[in-house]
Parts: structure tokens; sequence; C-alpha cells
């Protein structure tokens, strides 16, 4: 669906459904540099199951107009902003990665809008080498070639998908290639709260993480899990893009945690 | 480099799309020669249905063995999908059909294979759907040719039997510029040689039936998205970028961006045509894409031997491969085949038609037959067989006469097929000296 934030149009996939405010409410924030298709095999699940969707693309990202925003905390304001939009009061918050930050801060800046929060392939601090985002700044494409290789497990670097026939290496990269990958870098480089902010937490808190996860490895996500309290599954055989290469396996995770 | 892998091609073409399954640890791909697939649940079922979750369903959408093959040649591509059919007639009519409704309308190169001008030129008109056949690399007659109804632009890397290289960059700068799509058919090149979408195509087809798989044994084909076309913008794609009914209204680019194409192939084609490919020969051309680059270096190498051989021998009137300096599109051909454009030769014997059925019928090794991109080396001639449907203008207009013989030159000893050769010539001058 399309909304309007900050006088931008905005776009949030709601996985094939028309969004209800009346259903429980699961919110999905992508990555750096990725958009709400990497949701693609989670939302329509949980659409099709009698809950409402709302993925949205962050600004300059895909299918919603604006510009990237710079921090963190600006996201996390953003979000509020976007809520409020859709009339959402309350949701479960998942994100990935960067996204799970913007959740951390979105949980401390408006903790009533928070009923639980789900962390995938993540961590406190998402620390990232300056040579990166130097790629960044000379192009996404570059930028998207590291995240991409270093994101993958060892399947997806074999060709594994879980969508017979696709390449999920080839459609995160393409994705990646046209988003603002600086900007996102930039802003999960420079966010140093994510403790302080797990210390805040008072929702329930989960977190899926991987054991093959080079970019936010699976000892940062322990460690986080623990400041957070959360319990934690952990998926084997898979890197830090989880729900576009394990998407059956996060799904079901996220099922058990959302039903139970 | 692939887009869809950090693997080197070599490796692509032996590993890709599988690793060794839990059960068995069977180091080759397996065949799953089975019509469907035991659900967990209802569940599970109607989430698989409703495009919530990937999985098998029925082997005319999706395979196993045939996914393997699938990912398999995408990663060799580049691109973000790929779906594999029958035949390579039925990867194109699979694409032109899910591009294009009645009233749309194709820009073709004049320079393709016989059948695939017959399907543009009088199937699909059909329904409805009409097709312009320029010189497609003619900038302004491609920019004229393009209307507001067009969906895509049509050529082959290599076009067949002309052996004219198509100026891939320039036309899919026009094309895309103008929000059209570019399909290419890369049979005569496969991914050894050339990556069409590193060119700025958008869609791959090949007939894996040839190079591909190399032996000769199974009949297939394979589509390939390239990821990078952006059908929101091009404002052409209403299939795609609006509610698609028969899935509860999906919007494939919303949903799937860079795999929207391929995700509405399998939905819709491949569920309405059912030109699926069986799992058997996906295992079959598997076995033959494992050595593709190997094969092709010796394509390549022996097309070049003949071409040389070929051009001193006084009853072979002219001689056409790409990599020849006399060849129209030479340099476009140096350009987009650093290592070779094939193993495809074209050239004229004495005497005529006559002179041409001769030299045929005298070949004791080469093979007289309807397909190219076998291991062994194969001759026909179009004019009295593939591309006999054509008129003399379309047959002109296809870089086609009568002396024509198409050669797909093998990787046996070159010695062997150069002696084999002369026994043809030989005839040829015979039967021009009777006539």
């Amino acid at each position: 669906m399309e909304f309007t934030v900050r006088g931008t149009k905005t776009y949030a996939a709601t996985g094939g459904k028309d969004f209800d405010n009346n259903l429980e409410t699961l919110v999905f924030l992508h990555g750096t540099g990725l958009d709400h298709r990497c949701w693609a095999l989670q939302t329509r699940w949980f659409a099709y199951n009698g809950y409402s969707v709302f993925a949205p693309d962050f600004p300059g990202h895909s299918l919603s107009e604006g510009t990237p925003l710079s921090s963190i905390e600006d996201m996390a304001h953003w979000l509020i902003e976007a809520l409020a939009a859709t009339g959402i009061k309350k949701a479960h918050i998942v994100g990935h990665s960067q996204g799970f930050l913007c959740a951390l801060e979105l949980a401390r800046q408006a903790p009533e809008r928070v009923a639980s929060l789900i962390g995938i392939g993540t961590a406190a601090a998402i620390p990232v080498n300056p040579a990166l985002i130097e790629a960044a700044q000379r192009s996404s494409a570059e930028a998207a070639n590291m995240l991409i290789q270093w994101g993958f497990g060892h399947k997806a670097h074999m060709g594994i998908s879980a969508v017979p026939g696709m390449q999920p290496i080839a459609i995160g990269r393409q994705i990646m290639a046209e988003n603002p990958v600086e900007a996102d870098l930039r802003a999960c480089a420079s966010y140093t709260s994510g403790e302080q902010a797990a210390a805040e937490i008072l929702v329930p808190c989960h977190l899926i993480l991987a054991n093959q996860d080079k970019l936010t490895p699976l000892k940062a996500g322990l460690a986080l899990a623990k400041q957070l309290n959360a319990n934690h599954s952990i998926i084997d055989g898979y890197g830090h893009m989880l729900p576009i290469e394990a998407p059956k396996q996060c799904l079901q995770a996220l099922r058990n945690i959302i039903t139970s | 480099m692939s887009r869809s892998s950090y693997l080197k091609p070599d490796t692509i073409a032996l590993h890709s799309g599988y690793t060794p399954e839990s059960d068995h640890g069977s180091r080759a791909v397996p065949i799953y020669q089975t019509t469907s697939y035991v659900f967990e649940s209802v569940s599970d079922a109607s989430s698989l249905f409703n495009v919530e979750q990937g999985g098998h369903i029925y082997s005319r959408i999706t395979n196993p063995t045939v996914a393997v093959l699938e990912q398999r040649i995408a990663a060799l591509e580049g691109g973000s999908g790929a779906i594999c059919t029958a035949s390579g007639m039925s990867a194109l009519f699979t694409t032109f059909i899910t591009l294009c409704s009645a009233g749309d309308h194709i820009v073709s190169s004049a320079q393709i294979y016989g059948s695939t001008a017959t399907l543009l030129r009088h199937t699909l008109k059909r329904l409805n759907i009409d097709c312009s056949f320029i010189s497609i690399n003619d900038e302004q007659a491609l920019r004229e040719a393009i209307r507001p109804n067009t969906k895509l632009v049509f050529c082959e890397s290599i076009g067949n039997p002309g052996l004219e290289v198509a100026d891939l960059p320039q036309i899919s700068q026009i094309a895309n510029g103008m929000g059209v799509p570019v399909v290419v058919d890369a049979t005569f090149a496969t991914p050894s040689l050339c990556r069409p979408i590193d060119h700025g195509a958008n869609v791959v087809v090949h007939s894996v039936t040839k190079w591909m798989g190399g032996h000769g044994v199974a009949v297939g084909g394979a589509i390939v998205d390239g990821g990078q076309f952006d059908w929101a913008a091009s404002g052409r794609f209403p299939e795609l970028t609006e509610p698609y009914a028969p899935f509860h209204g999906i919007r494939f680019w919303e949903e799937y961006g860079p795999s929207a194409l391929a995700m509405k192939i399998r939905a819709e084609s491949m569920r309405d045509i059912g030109a699926a490919l069986s799992p058997h020969s996906a295992f079959l051309i598997l076995q033959g894409i494992e050595t593709l680059s190997l094969r092709m270096k010796q394509h390549v190498a022996n097309a070049k031997q003949m071409t040389d051989w070929l051009q001193t021998q006084e009853d072979a009137l002219w001689v056409n491969h790409p990599d020849m300096e006399s060849n129209s599109s030479h340099k476009i051909a140096a350009k987009l085949f650093p290592n070779g454009a094939g193993s495809m030769v074209c050239f004229g014997v004495v005497g005529g038609r006559a002179g041409g059925a001769a030299f045929i019928d005298a070949l004791q090794l080469a093979s007289n037959l309807a397909n190219v991109g076998d291991s062994r080396t194969l001759v026909l001639h179009p004019g009295s067989t593939t591309h006999s449907r054509l008129t003399p203008e379309g047959m002109m207009a296809a870089g086609i006469s009568e002396d024509l013989i198409r050669v797909s030159v093998g990787i046996e000893d070159i010695a062997d097929i150069k002696a084999d050769f002369a026994r043809g010539l030989r005839a040829a001058k015979r039967a021009a000296e009777a006539q």
C-alpha cells in the first residue's frame, strides 16, 4: 500500500491482502540496502493466516520516495510517524540486521507501540569497515557485491534456493545495487546506543540467529540476546541473509514465536 | 563475474544448484522421476498453492531435478532465476506469450532461426500479436520500429544461419531507453562464450538441446530472467505490475522485483501451457553442462581451423564466421566474444544447389541432420530444410543463399573433419562439372 510520511510517498507491502487495523499486526523492517521483498516468503503467510502485515520500504529505498535517513534514531522516529499514518497502534516488530537496530530504537522511543521484538541476523551494534563505506560511496553496486558475498551462507553460494529456479544472490544484489547502501551503512556505523536501548526494553524479545553469519556473528547475536533477556533460535547452515536464504526456517521460527 | 554466484563459471557448471542430499549423500544430481509431492499438511499445501513459501507441487510447474538445472543455468548466465521448458521453441513461445497479449507488437531481427521466424510471422499473428522484422544492428531502424504497443525486442546473439552478431549493448540501450525489454536467444553462444545480461539484455533464452547439452540425446529449453528490467518504470506491462486475479490479486513486480518475470512465467505460463522439461532430460542436460567450457574451447578451436582451411579450398566459394574480418559484424563479435564466436560456420560450394547436395551426400563422418551444437560435426542445407518456409525475400533478409552449407563444427580431431569435408568438396566439384 502507498501512504504519505513527512510529505513523501511511501510504500509498504501488506502480504498480498488489504491492511486491516483490527487484526494483530506484524511490522517487518528490512536491512541495509534491502526492501520489503526480503520478507516475501514470510509476510504472505502471515497475511493469509489471520494477521495484518506492514513491511515498509524506508525512504529512498525501492518503491518509497524521499531521501535516505541518516541515523538509526531518525529511522525509528520516521517509523513512529509511519505507524501513526497508517493507524497502527501496537505491533510485533520484526527486524533484520539494521532493521532490528531500528526496532530497538522504536521500542525505546515509543514502547507503547511494541507488543514484542523479534530480531533476525542482528546484534546490538553493527560496525562497518570503512572500506565498505568507501565502496558504497563509489557505487551501491560495488558495496552490494561485498555485502552479498559476505552476507549469504554456503548454500546460497552453491546456488541453492528455497524457491525452485531462483538465485537469491542475484535477487539480493539487484535490489541492493539500486538502493542507498552508503546512507544505511553510515547509519549502522554511527549507531552506538544498541546496548543502552536493549537495557531499557521491557517487552518480550526473541532473536533468530544463524551460525554462518559473518556480518553480525552469532557470538554478537547471543550477547544481544543476553542483554535483552531474550529467547533465541539458531538456524544452522545459513548466513546473515536469513529471510532470503532460509525463508522456510525463518517463517517457521516466526510462527512459533508469534503463536506462542 | 556472475551476478548470481561468486563461484567461477567452471565451478558453477559442476556444482551450482545442488549439494549432496541428506538422505543418501548422492554425489550426482538425483533424477526425481515423480509427478507430484506429498504435502506435510493441508495448511502446508495451502501455503504452497498461495505462493506463501517455495516448494514443489506438481512437476509441470517445478521439479527438484529440473530446478537444479534452472539454478545452474541462471548462475551461469548471471540471472535472477531461470525456467526450463520442454524445448527451445517452447521457451521462446512461453517468453513471448508471458510478455505479450492480443494487440501487442514485437520487433525482431530478420536474421533468426526459421522456426522462430515462423512463430513470430504466422503463429503469433493468429493471436493478434504482430511482429516487425528489421536489420537488428541498424540503430535507426530499431528506433523507428518500436511502437507504443511493442513489448519486446528479439534477436539471437549469433544469428542463425547468417552468423550476424547482434550488437547487444546498442540494442539494449535503445530498447530499454524506450521502455522495452530485450530478449536474446543465446543458443549458439552459450554462457561460456557470451553472457547477454552482462551486455544489457533482459531475458536470455536457450535451446539447451544444443551446446549446453552437447550430446544430442535430450531436447530442452531455458528462459533466464536478467532481473534488471524495471517493469513498473516501463509502463508497458500491467500483467506484471497490476493485480493478477488467479493468485488473489498478486502484483508480481511489487512482490518479487528482480524475479518478477520468472515468477510470472512459473505461475502462469508453466501452469497454463505446461511445456515442462522432464526430469530425465534435465539430468541428461546437466551431464552436458558439467563439461560446457571444455567443450566450447574445443568447438571454437576446431571452428577456427575449419574456417582457415576452407578459405584455402578453391571449391569453397565463400566462408563465413563472426571471427573472420569479412563477416559484417566482426567488430561486434570481437567485442562480445573475446574467446571466439562459437562453432557455427557457413560456406558456399561450387555447383550451387546441386553442388551443396552433392557435398552433403558425400560426407561420411559429419551428420546431415536438423540440429546444431552436438559434440559431433553436423551439416545441413538450410534452404531446403530449416528455412524452407521462408519466401525468397525472407531468405535473403535472413542471409541465406541457395549454396549455403551450415556446419556445426564438432570436437572430433580436426584432421578427420577436414578429410571428410575434402571428400564432400570433391563431390561438389564433380556436380558442378556435370552441369
